[in-house]
């Protein structure tokens, strides 16, 4: 599980550094540094859940049980 | 906006990969048994008229894209609201197709690999086409999509021998209420996922052909689809057609005296990457006009990493997955595929004339 652990943030930490550079580089404006750091950051977050063993519900359940409550899906 | 222009071939082409996308390998009327080909006309027929809709919004609203659209006629809070939530449902639905590709994968071709490596390899090319621009996606479409119904023609051709031509009969045999429900399935999986497209009809060079366009290939994509049917339960029979999980694998497996196992590889890695590489385009454009960036490239890798940790996310096994995609996502899909564009099409033959009269200025 470690390995797995220590490969996903290898991963995640290559593909940061190599887009952080580039929009440092273009100069981004500060919103395209926001959004990025949330997606990369859930992603991270879910990922090491996942491997950990602690997998949180998904959204596609969150969606199926509104549609229950609502009543359209039985 | 990006300057980039695709032609009403390549259009074409995108559209009918699009529709072929996964449904090459999991067959969506299969809930209707023996009756699919009838719930895939019925169908098809419902999913015609949805693409009519999204053209008729892309026409009355000459370059727009769909967040431009949404802005204009909603006002600038609902519109970027529904816009953010759009860009949910391309980023889930692109998930959505990396999960049918990984399982199908690691299910047939590679059962020792891990699916997250499988998926993040197939992410990777995606991102390098899509950064490429949606003309070299165009041009990619041009180059591979003609290749499915070339597989299709040889493994359907290669069975014409041994097809059991009333393995489809009796017609209606559980009454007509397990074909209208798949019918519904059948517009919203996969027609009414061309909704992306409303991000991309802005970029096609021949407005006037767009409409034509359109619904060729959603017809010419149906037909393939119910041939593709036939050709299955006359290979497999009714029974075993409703057991199997890829049903276009498995018919495949059967050629004693050939191996086509690969094509069917072939024509879900070209089906889904274009089905993919449209969703993420779509959602990294979208993105990038609510947060006012100016090139959407930013936002692809961060979206893809997103993708392909959904798409593992999502669900525990492969039952889940099916059972999920047939009971569930047509009720999800309703608000983004029927409601909403209903209602843009409303709002734009309302202000139509306004806006079309000061276009023409």
């Amino acid at each position: 599980m470690n390995e797995i652990m220590i490969t996903v943030l290898a991963v995640f930490t290559v593909l940061i550094f190599y887009d952080l550079q580039r929009f440092i580089r273009k100069k981004e404006p500060a919103r395209v540094f926001a959004i990025y750091i949330f997606l990369m950051g859930v992603s991270l977050a879910i990922s090491l859940l996942l491997i950990s063993g602690r997998r949180p519900s998904s959204p596609s359940q969150w969606i199926e049980a509104v549609l229950r409550m609502i009543g359209v899906v039985k | 906006m990006e300057k980039a222009r695709i032609s009403s071939t390549q259009l074409f082409l995108l559209l009918s990969g699009f529709l072929f996308g996964s449904t090459v390998i999991l067959a969506p009327a299969r809930g209707a048994k023996n009756d699919a080909w009838l719930a895939m006309l019925l169908g098809g027929a419902g999913g015609v008229l949805l693409m009519w809709i999204y053209t008729a919004i892309a026409l009355l609203n000459p370059s727009k894209t769909l967040v431009d659209i949404l802005k204009e006629k909603l006002g600038k809070v609902a519109g970027n609201i529904l816009a953010v939530l759009y860009t949910w449902y391309f980023i889930h639905l692109a998930s959505l197709v990396l999960r049918d590709f990984g399982e199908f994968i690691c299910t047939v071709t590679f059962p020792e690999t891990p699916m997250a490596v499988v998926i993040g390899l197939f992410a990777l090319i995606m991102v390098y086409a899509i950064n490429s621009g949606i003309e070299v996606i165009g041009r990619l479409s041009e180059l591979l999509v003609p290749v499915i119904p070339l597989i299709a023609s040889i493994i359907s051709l290669s069975f014409i021998t041994v097809y059991d031509f009333t393995a489809f009969l009796p017609i209606l045999e559980n009454g007509i209420k397990p074909v209208l429900n798949t019918a519904f399935n059948f517009i919203t999986f996969p027609f009414g996922e061309t909704v992306a497209f409303l991000m991309l009809f802005p970029h096609v060079n021949k407005k006037e052909k767009l409409k034509k366009v359109v619904l060729v290939s959603a017809v010419v994509s149906t037909f393939l689809e119910i041939i593709l049917f036939f050709r299955d339960i006359f290979v497999l029979g009714s029974d075993l057609l409703a057991r199997s999980s890829f049903i276009p694998h498995l018919t495949s497996l059967l050629i004693p005296w050939l191996n086509v196992e690969p094509l069917v590889d072939i024509n879900l890695l070209i089906g889904g990457g274009v089905k993919i590489s449209v969703c993420i385009y779509a959602a990294a454009k979208a993105l990038s006009q609510i947060a006012g960036i100016d090139d959407y490239r930013t936002l692809t890798g961060a979206i893809s990493t997103f993708c392909v940790v959904l798409s593992i996310w999502e669900y525990e096994n492969v039952l889940e997955m099916f059972n999920w995609t047939e009971k569930v996502w047509p009720y999800y899909s309703i608000l983004f595929q029927i409601i909403v564009p209903l209602l843009l099409l409303l709002f734009s033959i309302k202000k139509g004339k306004p806006s079309n009269a000061g276009a023409e200025n």
